[in-house]
């Protein structure tokens, strides 16, 4: 894949893995941005590797995913300075978002579980879909959006 | 699985409208003209890393080559340098010249077979962290 065609892909695919990178990131759209910019580098030095025609977004959210868990895994130690800052950002796209409650439930979810809710309701992907992306087991996954629909019902009761 | 409506619509509903796509894709521009530089940069490094491990080879192998031959062509009961200082340890050394001759030939290849190795381990290492950078992450 060329520079070229890489970036004509990215432009088609820019919203969809911002939109998943900041449901991920809870809100905060300068780490969704962020990590959407090093998930993409990574993506164009594998580029030359990619040969799944037609799978570009899953490939893109794969790498998009790994660089998201990474970042937290790394960030762990931060968790609990993260925890006592208010959620509700200062930037104006952040406030351009009327619910907050939903990123709010969103936080309370572990990484791979906000993942695996996220791909299924936001980006509309199939269970078989979100294993290959975040490579895991089907059922893993079941579990994994079950928890996860569970805690987030309770969650946005709770907020309501 | 079923999919939770309420939860799908939620999710749909909040779907975020991105006002500076342009500007994202500029600053993604600028980073990838960035790894295009350092790519770049590491693969000039490779290649004059190449270079030289194979000029040190073909200069290593020349001069052993020769270096053994000169050896082998001298007569065998006839030392290959001798000194002209009453001494033992001298005496001990120019009876001794062949032996020591090869055995420092020796050794000197042995080091240049193990640098040579050694770099090839750093090329080997340079190149599979620029490339498969991803592989951590992909």
């Amino acid at each position: 894949m060329t520079r070229e065609e890489f970036i004509l892909q990215v432009e088609r695919e820019q919203e969809a893995l911002r939109s998943f990178l900041l449901a991920l990131c809870c809100g905060n759209k300068s780490d969704a941005d962020d990590l959407a910019q090093d998930a993409l580098v990574k993506a164009y030095l594998s580029s030359a590797g990619y040969q799944e025609q037609g799978k570009f977004r899953s490939w893109l959210f794969k790498i998009a995913h790994n660089t998201f868990l990474n970042h937290k895994a790394s960030c762990r130690t931060m968790e609990t300075l993260d925890d006592a800052r208010p959620l509700i950002s200062s930037t104006t796209a952040d406030n351009a978002f009327e619910h907050q409650t939903l990123y709010l439930a969103l936080r309370t979810l572990p990484p791979k579980e906000r993942s695996a809710i996220t791909l299924f309701y936001l980006n509309g992907y199939s269970i078989k879909e979100i294993a290959v992306i975040t490579d895991t087991s089907e059922d893993a996954v079941k579990k994994q959006l079950s928890r996860g629909r569970d805690k987030l019902r309770q969650e946005l009761k709770m907020n309501d | 699985m079923e999919k939770d409506k309420k939860l799908e619509e939620l999710f749909l509903a909040q779907k975020p409208a991105f006002d500076d796509k342009a500007q994202f894709m500029a600053q993604l521009t600028r980073r990838l003209d960035a790894v295009e530089y350092v790519r770049r940069h590491q693969e000039a490094t490779l290649r004059r890393y190449k270079l030289a491990m194979v000029a040190a080879f073909i200069v290593g192998i020349v001069s052993g080559v020769v270096t053994m031959a000169f050896v082998l062509s001298m007569p065998a009961d006839v030392p290959l340098f001798t000194f002209s200082v009453e001494s033992s340890l001298l005496l001990w050394i120019a009876e001794h010249s062949r032996l020591i001759a090869t055995t420092a030939l020796a050794l000197l290849m042995c080091f240049g077979i193990m640098s040579i190795i050694s770099n090839v381990q750093d090329v080997l290492a340079l190149r599979h962290n620029s490339i498969h950078i991803v592989d951590s992450t992909a």
